[in-house]
């Protein structure tokens, strides 16, 4: 996913002048793609940025032959620049349908370079939310597969998940639907 | 003007310490073409001044213009100096500085400015929401603005800005201390995602004696403009007692919010002695050693 070669779409968005690139973002942020739910999703991850109130859920599902996304879309609010960047996001992977494997190595580092560096280096949180985001959904997706192969049920699944988020409650991590309200109620 | 906009109180009539420091979106109109004033906006949405400002403003971004791209602190005098002329800034300039969020990043702005002494600073009162609401117009056109002539300063950190060492004998002194986040920031429940570890801090509650007062206690939800004295004096001083005349500090996650609570100390209120802690939370929660309370 994301790597260089994979379309000349990517040179061409690098190759942009800063003022249709700012309009290319614009767009996006205003004219979202593949915004909504998503009908039979394996999983729905919000991600939020306390502090600036950002905020991206994203619903994945998964090829269920394959460890691979089949779709994503995402709702969200926030400043354009982060909403931009999950339209931009679920376009390339709804196009792609990438690997899990090929999401988790796609860096944080590609993802700037993928929405402009003068724009994502001032605001690196804004631009890479979505992706974080996506990460989260495809790890939870890859993990939920182990347990049902481990023969764990959807609400024993579900129960460890509620078991892992109370472990981690008070160090200050924001995980799930505490995510939403993270970003909220700055 | 569409009359949409909830009505607001001139800010002549909120008795304010400081009155001169706010101007009203209808100043702003009324001064749109005059060349003393130069108008600055600045954002927490990097995006948003793109998408249209006030007729001449420049944008003042917080990372991009007012941070050392290397360490974590501000730029130096030559160029902040020369940031400022490149925006048109004169020695006789008025500057008015609005944005988004309530003028987060605004009162942020003006307070790196008075760091380096810049004088006839004003926020524009309600922000850019209020500007928008009134139905007043937006451009996109870049701003034509001569190059400037202002001096500045070499930048004193000694009056308006605490550094954690500071904050720590301020401590121990048990003088006050006012955290303006979220009150789920202050309990210490949330910090960050864990996808973004080094944007947070890997303890959470609150720096110890500080009083929890959310910086947006300080606007009126309806017009986005500042309360009243009074109700502002209620706020700090009556609830929570907070003394106009000694050493306060503010402070939040990375020292917007809390530059939001210093303006309004400062000059609404006419505090002597408040200080803008910008290491904040993201420092604070990070020392090893630092005392913390929680919730």
């Amino acid at each position: 996913m994301g790597q260089p070669g994979a379309g000349a779409d990517r040179e061409a968005m690098m190759d942009m002048d800063r003022e249709t690139r700012i309009a290319w973002l614009v767009d996006h942020a205003r004219r979202p793609r593949h915004a909504g739910p998503l009908a039979g999703a394996d999983v729905s991850v919000p991600g939020g940025n306390p502090g600036c109130g950002d905020l991206v859920t994203l619903h994945l599902k998964a090829d269920p032959a394959a460890d691979r996304v089949a779709a994503v879309t995402f709702e969200g609010t926030g400043c354009i620049l982060s909403q931009a960047a999950a339209s931009i996001l679920a376009e390339r992977v709804n196009k792609q349908q990438p690997t899990f494997a090929e999401v988790l190595d796609f860096s944080y580092e590609e993802m700037m370079d993928l929405v402009g560096r003068d724009v994502a280096d001032s605001r690196p949180r804004c631009a890479t939310l979505a992706l974080g985001t996506l990460k989260a959904a495809v790890k939870a997706a890859e993990t939920n597969r182990k347990l049902k192969a481990a023969g764990h049920t959807e609400a024993g699944i579900a129960e460890l998940r509620r078991a892992i988020a109370a472990a981690v409650e008070g160090t200050g991590l924001v995980i799930g639907e505490g995510a939403e309200s993270a970003a909220r109620g700055a | 003007m569409p009359q949409t906009a909830a009505p607001v109180t001139d800010i002549a009539a909120r008795g304010y310490a400081h009155p001169e420091v706010l101007v009203s979106t209808q100043w702003v109109a009324d001064h749109l073409q005059d060349p003393t004033v130069r108008l600055l906006e600045s954002n927490e949405d990097v995006l948003l001044y793109e998408t249209g400002h006030i007729p001449g403003a420049a944008k003042i971004d917080w990372v991009a213009d007012l941070n050392d791209p290397l360490f974590r602190d501000y730029i130096d005098r030559a160029r902040f100096e020369k940031l400022l002329r490149a925006k048109g800034i004169n020695k006789d300039s008025t500057i008015v500085f609005y944005g988004d969020k309530n003028n987060w990043w605004a009162t942020y702005a003006f307070w790196v400015f008075r760091l380096f002494g810049v004088d006839n600073l004003r926020i524009m009162d309600g922000g850019r929401l209020r500007w928008a609401e009134e139905g007043r117009p937006l451009e996109t056109a870049a701003p034509r603005h001569p190059e400037g002539n202002i001096t500045v300063r070499e930048r004193d950190d000694s009056r308006i800005r605490a550094f954690r060492d500071q904050v720590l004998t301020h401590v121990q002194r048990h003088k006050p201390l006012v955290d303006v986040r979220s009150p789920e920031e202050y309990r210490g429940e949330r910090l960050h995602m864990p996808e973004y570890p080094n944007e947070g801090a890997l303890r959470g509650g609150h720096i110890p004696g500080a009083r929890s007062i959310p910086w947006g206690r300080a606007v009126d939800p309806d017009t986005h403009t500042f309360r009243s004295a009074d109700e502002l004096r209620t706020i700090y001083q009556h609830e929570n007692g907070l003394p106009a005349d000694e050493d306060v500090i503010a402070y939040c996650r990375i020292g917007e919010r809390s530059s939001h609570t210093w303006f309004t100390l400062t000059y609404l209120l006419g505090f002597d002695r408040v200080k803008n802690y910008d290491g904040s939370w993201t420092e604070w929660g990070n020392q090893v050693r630092a005392p913390i309370e929680k919730p």
